[in-house]
């Protein structure tokens, strides 16, 4: 097989050669040698040409046997590939959820810690003394009973005013 | 020759099968579980799952009490290269070298295995001291929880405290420490080669502690608690405590005790157990006059005494058994028997005591409680002190009509109270609203007054308040009723009652349809200024009227400022001082005014006429009587009480009168109170009882 230094080489001795008898003097000399020049590949001599064919009335002969073959062997691997998954994919599928599963975990425990913290952070920040010294600070007094009035019910959290 | 080399061939084979049989069966069989062993403490990993303590909330779910994990690292100080670990754990977790060394040193000498380098570590400390544990072994960590009282000081006495390992040590952590301790589960992973868990398989499920929902209100807890430590602090004493209860459920709003303490900060070795010392329920003491209440009500129950009818007082001295007992307000002689509960008469209670009877009285005090553990899952209840009737002496019984030798919690009296405030019903006191979701019963309350005595006794302590020795307790737009209490402590050196005071009061509001019920004690103060209607009763004005606004009570008397309180113009009036071996007392000299027989004190106090009538059975000169006042112009309100709901109706229609009716047969209690001033377009609300 004739390699790409081997093609341009051809080309430059249709183009370049010199022609008549001084070139078949040329010839006999031995070249010198390119010290840098690689040692040629296997088959590096040959060159490959393309030649058109007219096969269009070339038909391929029916073979009922290596088709069957064929589709048997294919049937056979996806079966087989199905049984290997069907297999491994429960194993598999578990090992994903158990990670799954354990980072939710740790998840869930972080975020109830969490949870606590906070509610421990409000209830310190709404501790009647400390809302006391607030409204001390801020001239608050307390309404007198009677003084309130809740504008949506009486149920947790409603809106109440003083009058 | 072949068949020679087939059998060779054969019999190695053989051979090898053999040789991995006998493999296969010691790896499986003999050795199984060594093996199995060894995977799983190279594959697994066994965690903790954390169950934390139960939270403690207040009835309107404001949290009183929690926990919050928290993660410690620990060392065993005999496998440990000290100056290493100490160089090394000082740094990641801030601490200083030089103690830490001094403090592993001290552990490795005194051959400790266990030593807790710090606890509370922050998350970055941990994840250090992780990334470390998987090089060097002798460092652990573990999972704790620390318990949080995010309001400080507020209910410490009630919630209690616990140790370092979370065990409840005082209060309800202690009480209910069982089911506030929750018990942690186990988890065994499955890890890869990072120790990540795959697989996480429960074997032990945690079970968190049960979360409790108590009576209390923290709004009203926090007043009580404010009242008490700065009354303890105007009066000198040394303590204080208040329980405010409601009547009908014998739920504890606010149980306070003063000096108190942060159950945030751990019990250190030789501190003052006296602020851990819940006074409202674990120190008895003799409660004085407020027990007259109780000697009236048997009164009520068990003879033919009725509010109007005379006591004998005796010019304020009695003698029993060669035994002086002397009256705070001396010059008293024959009153109506409401005027010994307002006047705070020592030997108008013992008449009625002596006309009760020893066995009719003991009956009664333990009828309503005394001289028993009232229940609530605290710690160290004292159960006060009732003597059993046979050990009572000859003036045992006098004694125990104006409060002395018995002893009472706070927490009693509160409850004693509750029974005239409740309609007779003896209500057990309830800490604990719900444990969980699951709401905690009622028990069922038990029948110890008549519903007209209960009615009786209250109108005869809206009496103390109006004209009495109360009035420093009276509350702006409420009724309300009470009775005072200053009782002499004993010097059990001596022998003899000391002039320091145990003041108390004890009250409810409002009257016709009473809501809270709240008990003041102030312990070991000196002088005048330590009588119960001085020291107490301002500091129930406060409380009551906190707990009347935050519970939505209607108001049941009119905005504008109460009438003036006809004897509480100089500080004697407020002396209710039982009185026992002393000789001097102070005389209380009051002008004498107009008599107005048949008409209640309620009335008196309102047309500011008289306080104090004489009956039929008058002895002596009868001076328990009050300045005239000019009676205020414009229409009155009428005297329902004593008549049918027929005739009331037909009056109130006759004068074009408003009525509001509540019950059948007699009227028995109406508000606003005969002789009251109607204003215009006023209702009268009139309560009928059989």
């Amino acid at each position: 097989m004739a390699t790409l230094p081997a093609y341009l080489k051809k080309n430059e001795a249709l183009t370049g050669a010199p022609q008549g008898p001084d070139a078949a003097s040329r010839t006999k000399m031995r070249p010198v040698r390119d010290p840098f020049q690689l040692r040629a590949l296997p088959h590096e001599h040959l060159f490959l040409y393309n030649k058109r064919i007219d096969n269009s009335r070339l038909v391929r002969e029916a073979d009922p046997k290596s088709r069957g073959a064929c589709w048997s062997a294919i049937g056979a691997a996806s079966v087989l590939a199905i049984l290997l998954t069907s297999a491994f994919a429960p194993s598999v599928a578990t090992t994903i959820a158990g990670y799954k599963l354990e980072a939710l975990r740790i998840e869930e425990r972080r975020l109830l810690e969490e949870h606590r913290g906070l509610d421990l952070q409000e209830a310190e920040l709404l501790s009647p003394a400390r809302l006391d010294q607030l409204a001390r600070e801020n001239n608050l007094v307390t309404p007198s009973s009677g003084q309130v009035f809740h504008l949506e019910g009486k149920p947790q959290g409603a809106v109440a005013m003083a009058k | 020759m072949v068949e020679r080399r087939l059998t060779c061939l054969a019999v190695i084979v053989l051979l090898w099968g053999a040789a991995i049989l006998k493999n296969l069966i010691s790896l499986q069989i003999f050795h199984h579980r060594e093996y199995a062993v060894r995977a799983r403490s190279i594959q697994e990993v066994v965690e903790e799952i954390p169950a934390p303590r139960g939270t403690i909330f207040d009835r309107d779910g404001r949290p009183l009490a929690m926990s919050l994990a928290s993660r410690s690292a620990y060392i065993n100080p005999m496998k440990v290269d000290v100056g290493v670990a100490s160089d090394l754990l000082g740094y990641l977790l801030h601490l200083d070298r030089a103690e830490l060394y001094l403090k592993i040193k001290q552990a490795a000498d005194a051959h400790r295995g266990y030593l807790i380098i710090k606890r509370q570590l922050s998350p970055e400390e941990y994840d250090n001291l992780l990334h470390l544990k998987s090089r060097i072994e002798w460092v652990s960590l573990s999972h704790e929880s620390q318990r949080h009282y995010p309001n400080g000081t507020l209910a410490a006495h009630v919630l209690g405290s616990v140790d370092f390992e979370e065990k409840g040590n005082a209060g309800i952590e202690k009480g209910l420490d069982k089911e506030l301790r929750g018990t942690p589960g186990r988890i065994r992973l499955l890890t890869d080669v990072h120790r990540r868990g795959i697989a996480p398989q429960t074997t032990i499920p945690a079970k968190p502690g049960t979360s409790l929902t108590l009576t209390l209100d923290e709004r009203l807890q926090f007043v009580a608690e404010r009242e008490i430590a700065a009354a303890v602090r105007a009066h000198n004493a040394n303590s204080g405590s208040v329980v405010v209860m409601k009547p009908d459920t014998g739920d504890i709003l606010a149980m306070a005790s003063y000096p108190t303490f942060d159950p945030n900060v751990p019990v250190e070795r030789g501190e003052d157990p006296k602020p851990r010392l819940n006074h409202a329920f674990s120190v008895p003491f003799e409660p004085g006059s407020v027990f007259k209440v109780i000697t009236l009500s048997a009164a009520l129950e068990t003879t033919n005494l009725r509010p109007e009818s005379p006591i004998n007082c005796n010019g304020g001295k009695l003698t029993l058994f060669s035994r002086t007992i002397h009256d705070s307000h001396a010059g008293m002689w024959v009153v109506p028997m409401e005027t010994v509960l307002a006047k705070s008469s020592n030997i108008g209670a013992i008449q009625v005591g002596l006309r009760v009877g020893p066995v009719n009285m003991h009956d009664y005090m333990k009828r309503f409680g005394f001289g028993q553990r009232t229940g609530l899952p605290l710690p160290g209840e004292s159960p006060g002190k009732v003597y059993r009737l046979e050990r009572w002496g000859k003036t045992s019984l006098a004694s125990v009509s104006m409060g002395q030798e018995v002893s009472v919690t706070t927490l009693q009296l509160a409850q004693a109270a509750s029974v005239v405030a409740s309609g007779g019903m003896l209500v057990k006191p309830r800490l604990v609203l719900k444990r969980g979701d699951r709401p905690e019963p009622v028990t069922p309350p038990v029948r110890v007054l008549k519903p007209e005595n209960a009615i009786t006794m209250r109108q005869m302590m809206e009496g103390v308040v109006l004209v009495g020795t109360g009035s420093r307790a009276r509350l702006a737009g409420y009724s309300s009723g009470g009775k005072t209490g200053s009782a002499q402590i004993y010097d059990y050196a001596t022998k003899h009652y000391t002039h320091t005071y145990n003041g108390s009061y004890m009250g409810f509001a409002p009257i016709t349809n009473p809501q809270v019920v709240v008990v003041v004690t102030l312990n070991g103060m000196h002088g005048e200024a330590g009588f119960g209607g001085q020291a107490a009763a301002p500091v129930f004005k406060v409380v009551a009227g906190e707990a009347l606004r935050v519970f939505d009570v209607p108001k049941d008397l009119p905005e504008s400022p109460a009438a003036p309180t006809m004897v509480a113009k100089n500080t004697e009036d407020l002396n209710d001082l039982a009185i026992a071996d002393l000789d001097a007392s102070g005389h209380n000299i009051l002008e004498e005014g107009e008599e107005e027989e048949d008409r209640s004190l309620t009335v008196a106090a309102q047309n500011g006429t008289v306080a104090a009538l004489t009956g039929p059975e008058k002895q002596g000169p009868p001076v328990a009587v009050v300045p005239a006042a000019p009676k205020p112009a414009g229409p009155r309100v009428p005297n329902f009480r004593g008549m049918t709901m027929r005739a009331v109706l037909a009056e109130a229609a006759a004068r074009g009168l408003s009525i509001l009716p509540d019950g059948s047969g007699i009227a028995r209690i109406q508000s606003p109170p005969p002789g009251a001033p109607l204003h215009q377009g006023e209702r009268i609300r009139v309560q009928f009882a059989r």
